[in-house]
C-alpha cells in the first residue's frame, strides 16, 4: 500500500515553512507543495504571540495545499528551542534463555527500559535514539541479536523538551484547525534530509543555522552521538547589525542579505556600502569592514559556543566527514570558511538530497528541517504500519 | 618550587615587541625567571625560544603562525581562541607583568583580551606597554592610543612608554646600539621588581606588599637613573628626577605612590641609602606612601641605579573612622586588611572610575524582554562585538 501524502510544518521564527510530501514507486520521498510565511509571533524558536504566529500557519498551508492540490487537516510539527536538551539514557536486560543467545524478546525489553527515561514531569520526550548495544562488558555493537552474553545493555540518546513549550507550537497549528499527529525535533529533521549515509558513517557535524535558533546533531560511526539547540542564530545578526549602526531592523536585515559576509575581506577594507534612503530616514554609507566585522564576531561566537559544547563530551575528533551547514544561516557569504577555521574540520553548505522536487525552490537549503520533517513521517509510518497495522490510517492529508 | 615561582610573579611578553623586551629582561635577570612569550608569528616565537624563554603561539588554528598583518581584530581573536592554554602556565601565579608594544596587530589586538582574561580570573596586573615611534605614521599612533584605554580598563597598573623618550638621547647611536640600549632601559626597571623581590639587599620588597601595590596602582610613570663616584646618591636622585620617562618634572611631587628600587654593589652604605631616601622623599608630597627595596649586585660595584614607579592615581585605602580619633594619615603603609584579594571578584577600574570607552550600543535591542541566552554567565544577546569590546570603522 502506497504511503498517503505527508504535511509538515516548521514554524520558525523568521519564516513559517509548510511542506507537503509523496513517497514515489522507488520509496523516495518528492515534495510536491512548499508554502513560506514571514513569521511573526516567534522567538528563539519559540512561540510569543498565538494569534500572529497562526498567521503565518494558515498563509503558509494554504500555499502549500494550493501547490500539491491536497487539502490538509492533519500535519507533522517540528520544534526547536533553547528548553531542547538530551540526555544518554541506559536500558539493561538479562538474557533469560540458557544458551545465553540475545533473541528479538531480549532486544525489545531492553529497548523498552532504555526508553523508559527519568525527566522532571513538565518535560516531554520527543526522541529515543538508538545509540550502540554493550553485549557484556564489549561496547560498540550495532546488531546484537544472535551473540551470546548474559547482560545486555542498550544506550539510546533520549531529546526532551518542555511540554507546555511545546504544547504552545500544538495550539497554533490547532488554532488554525489543524490537527498535530506528531512532534520533531527540528535538527533530526534535517539531518534526515541532508545527510547522506557515508557521511553519517564517517562521522559528520550537521549544524541548521536558523532564524532564532542554532540546531546541531553530531554522528559518529552511524550513531547520533551528540544533538541540541543554541538560542542564538540569524536574528542575532541582524539585531548586532541594527544596534551597530543604529538603522531599523528590516534594514538591517537586508543589509546582512545583500552584503553580509562572515569574514572579515581585507579586498573591502575602505569600501562603503550605501544604505538607500527610505520613509524617514535618508541616505547613508556604512564601512563594510565594519559591517563583517560585526557579522564575524556573532558567527564567530555561535560557531564557538557549539565546538565548547562539542568539546565537553569529545565528538569533534570523531567527524571525519567535516561540518555540514544547512538552513537560511548556510547562504550567508564565506560562512563556510568562518567554520573551517573554529572547528578546524572541512564545512560545506548541505542542500536536501535526500528529498526530491525542490530543485526549482530558492535556497533549498532553508527547507531542509520542513523536507526532513516528511522524510520523518514516512519513516515513523512505514514503523507504525511494521509493528501495529490497525494504525495504519490516513495520514491527513487526502486528494481533493 | 623554585623561589622564583614562589613570588608568584610571571613576566609575560604580548606580540613581536613584548616578546623580545621580555627576553631582554629574562636575560638581564640571569635565568630562572618565570616569563612566557606570546605571539601569533611563529617565527618570532622561535627566536624568543632560542634565548631561552617559554613561547605559546596565539592563534595557530585562525592564522597558521604567519602573525596578523597588523590587524588587531585578528590579534584580539587569536588570543581568544588560545586563552585557555595560556591559563595552563598561571599555576600560581598573582602578579603578571605584561609587556607589549602597541600600534600593530598582536600587541595591540591580543594585549586587551588577556589583561581582560587575567583581571577576571583575579590576577594582579601591571602593563609596560610602548607607544610607536612619530615616525612609524599616524595610523600606528592612532592604532596604539585606541588599544590603550582597553588596556587601561582592566590592567590595575599601566607604565606607558613612549619610545621616542626612550630613545631621545640615542639619536647618534646605530640603530642596533641605539635598540638594544632602550631595551636594556625598560628590562632594568622591570628586572628590578623581581630583584627587589627574590634577591634583595638588606630591604627587602616582599612579594605581597608589590601585589598590593600594584592592585591599586592605577597609571604610572617610570623612570631610572644611574650615577658613579662620590657623590652619586645625590647625583642619581637628580637625574632621576630629570628623567624624560617620568614626563612633567613635578611628576614626583603628584605621584600618591612611589615604589623605589635602589640597586648597587657591595660597597653601597647606609648613608647613602639614607640620602636618596630624604632627597626623594623632598621631592614627593607628604601623604606619598613610598615602597623601597634595596638590590646588591656585585656587578653594580662602584655604581648606584635607582628605579621609581610614580604611581598617580594610586588610592589610599579609606580609613575607618573611629570616634574621636583623627582620620589616619594616608601615608601610613598600607595593611593588608585594606586589601582583600578576590579573585574573580574585582571590580574593573572601569567601574571604580568612569569609563573612557564607549563602545557603542550596548542594549539587547530586539530580544529586550525575551528570555536571555546565557552562556558561561554571558548573556548572548547583547551585540557580540560590544562585549568583546571591538571598535568599529566608522
Amino acid at each position: 500500500m502506497a504511503i498517503p501524502p505527508i504535511a509538515a510544518l516548521e514554524i520558525g521564527t523568521s519564516r513559517t515553512v509548510f511542506c507537503v510530501g509523496e513517497t514515489d514507486d522507488n520509496g523516495r520521498v518528492r515534495v510536491t507543495g512548499v508554502g513560506t510565511y514571514p513569521s511573526t509571533g516567534v522567538r528563539k524558536g519559540q512561540i510569543t504571540d498565538l494569534a500572529q504566529a497562526g498567521v503565518g500557519v494558515e498563509a503558509a498551508a494554504k500555499q502549500a495545499e494550493k501547490q500539491a492540490d491536497v487539502s490538509i487537516w492533519q500535519v507533522l510539527l517540528a520544534i526547536s528551542g533553547a528548553h531542547i536538551q538530551t540526555m544518554v539514557n541506559t536500558g539493561v536486560a538479562t538474557i533469560r534463555s540458557n544458551d545465553c543467545v540475545v533473541s528479538k524478546e531480549d532486544i525489545e525489553e531492553v529497548m523498552e527500559n532504555a526508553q523508559a527515561v527519568q525527566i522532571e514531569a513538565d518535560r516531554q520526550v520527543l526522541h529515543t535514539i538508538t545509540q550502540s548495544y554493550m553485549v557484556d562488558d564489549q561496547p560498540g555493537i550495532m546488531k546484537p541479536e544472535g551473540m551470546r552474553c548474559k547482560v545486555l545493555t542498550l544506550n539510546v540518546l533520549a531529546v526532551h523538551g518542555l511540554k507546555n513549550r511545546i504544547e504552545n507550537a500544538v495550539s497554533v497549528a490547532k488554532g488554525v484547525q489543524l490537527d498535530v499527529t506528531d512532534v520533531a525535533f527540528s535538527g533530526v529533521c534535517a539531518a534526515l534530509a541532508v545527510l547522506t549515509p557515508e557521511q553519517r558513517h564517517n562521522g559528520v557535524l550537521l549544524v541548521d543555522l536558523g532564524g532564532g535558533t542554532t540546531n546541531y546533531i553530531a554522528y559518529c560511526n552511524n550513531v547520533i552521538s551528540a544533538a541540541g539547540c543554541i538560542a542564538i542564530g540569524g536574528d542575532h545578526v541582524t539585531n548586532d547589525i541594527a544596534l551597530a549602526f543604529n538603522i531599523p531592523l528590516n534594514r538591517a536585515e537586508e543589509l546582512k542579505r545583500t552584503e553580509g559576509c562572515a569574514m572579515i575581506d581585507p579586498d573591502t577594507s575602505g569600501r562603503r556600502v550605501v544604505l538607500p534612503s527610505d520613509v524617514g530616514f535618508s541616505e547613508r554609507l556604512i564601512s563594510s569592514k565594519a559591517l563583517q566585522t560585526v557579522i564575524n564576531a556573532r558567527m564567530d561566537e555561535t560557531f564557538r559556543v557549539l565546538r565548547s559544547k562539542l568539546d565537553e563530551i569529545g565528538v569533534l575528533p570523531h567527524l571525519g566527514g567535516g561540518v555540514i551547514l544547512t538552513g537560511g544561516g548556510a547562504y550567508l557569504r564565506k560562512v563556510c570558511d568562518l567554520g573551517q577555521r573554529v572547528f578546524g574540520l572541512p564545512c560545506r553548505i548541505g542542500l536536501p538530497v535526500n528529498v526530491d522536487g525542490l530543485d526549482a525552490v530558492e535556497q533549498p537549503a532553508a527547507l531542509s528541517t520542513a523536507a526532513g520533517l516528511v522524510l520523518y513521517g514516512k519513516m515513523t509510518y512505514e514503523d507504525r504500519r511494521l509493528f501495529s497495522p490497525l494504525r495504519n490510517f490516513l495520514r491527513g492529508v487526502f486528494r481533493r | 618550587m623554585s623561589q622564583e615561582q614562589q613570588t608568584g610573579l610571571l613576566l609575560l611578553g604580548v606580540g613581536g615587541g613584548g616578546c623580545r623586551l621580555a627576553a631582554a629582561v629574562s636575560a638581564a635577570y640571569g635565568g630562572g625567571m618565570c616569563a612566557l612569550g606570546v605571539d601569533t608569528d611563529a617565527l618570532s616565537n622561535r627566536e624568543a625560544s632560542a634565548g631561552g624563554m617559554t613561547t605559546l603561539l596565539l592563534g595557530g588554528a585562525r592564522l597558521a603562525g604567519h602573525g596578523t598583518g597588523g590587524d588587531a581584530i585578528q590579534g584580539r581573536l587569536a588570543a581568544q581562541d588560545d586563552m585557555q592554554n595560556v591559563g595552563t602556565h598561571l599555576q600560581g601565579v598573582r602578579t603578571v607583568v605584561v609587556t607589549a608594544c602597541l600600534g600593530a596587530g598582536t600587541g595591540g589586538g591580543a594585549t586587551p583580551e588577556i589583561v581582560k582574561t587575567l583581571h577576571d580570573m583575579g590576577v594582579a596586573t601591571v602593563c609596560f606597554v610602548t607607544k610607536p615611534f612619530a615616525f612609524e605614521g599616524e595610523a600606528r599612533r592612532s592604532s596604539a592610543e585606541r588599544v590603550l584605554p582597553m588596556i587601561e580598563e582592566s590592567a590595575d597598573s599601566m607604565v606607558v612608554v613612549a619610545l621616542d623618550d626612550l630613545f631621545v638621547e640615542l639619536g647618534d647611536l646605530s640603530v642596533d646600539a641605539a635598540m638594544r640600549q632602550a631595551e636594556q632601559t625598560l628590562a632594568t626597571g622591570i628586572t628590578l621588581l623581581w630583584r627587589l623581590v627574590t634577591k634583595p639587599g638588606f630591604i627587602r620588597l616582599d612579594p605581597e606588599r608589590l601585589h598590593a601595590m600594584v592592585l591599586k596602582g592605577g597609571n604610572a610613570r617610570f623612570c631610572c637613573a644611574s650615577a658613579q663616584g662620590q657623590d652619586r646618591a645625590a647625583q642619581a636622585v637628580a637625574s632621576l628626577r630629570a628623567c624624560r620617562l617620568l614626563g612633567p618634572r613635578d611628576t614626583l611631587s603628584k605621584a600618591n605612590a612611589l615604589l623605589l628600587g635602589i640597586l648597587a654593589g657591595s660597597d653601597l652604605r647606609l648613608a647613602e641609602v639614607g640620602e636618596v631616601m630624604s632627597k626623594v622623599r623632598s621631592q614627593c608630597k607628604p601623604e606619598c606612601v613610598l615602597e623601597m627595596g634595596t638590590v646588591l649586585d656585585d656587578a653594580y660595584e662602584g655604581r648606584l641605579d635607582l628605579v621609581a614607579m610614580a604611581f598617580e592615581s594610586w588610592t589610599a585605602a579609606a580609613p575607618i573612622a573611629q570616634p574621636g580619633k583623627e582620620a589616619v594619615a594616608s601615608a601610613e603603609p598600607p595593611v593588608a586588611e585594606d586589601f582583600p584579594i578576590q579573585p574573580g571578584a574585582r571590580k574593573s577600574r572601569a567601574a571604580k572610575h568612569a569609563s573612557k570607552l564607549s563602545y557603542g550600543a550596548t542594549g539587547r535591542g530586539k530580544f529586550q524582554n525575551v528570555e536571555p541566552t546565557i552562556f558561561h554567565g554571558q548573556d548572548l544577546d547583547i551585540p557580540t562585538f560590544v562585549r568583546r569590546g571591538i571598535q568599529l570603522e566608522r
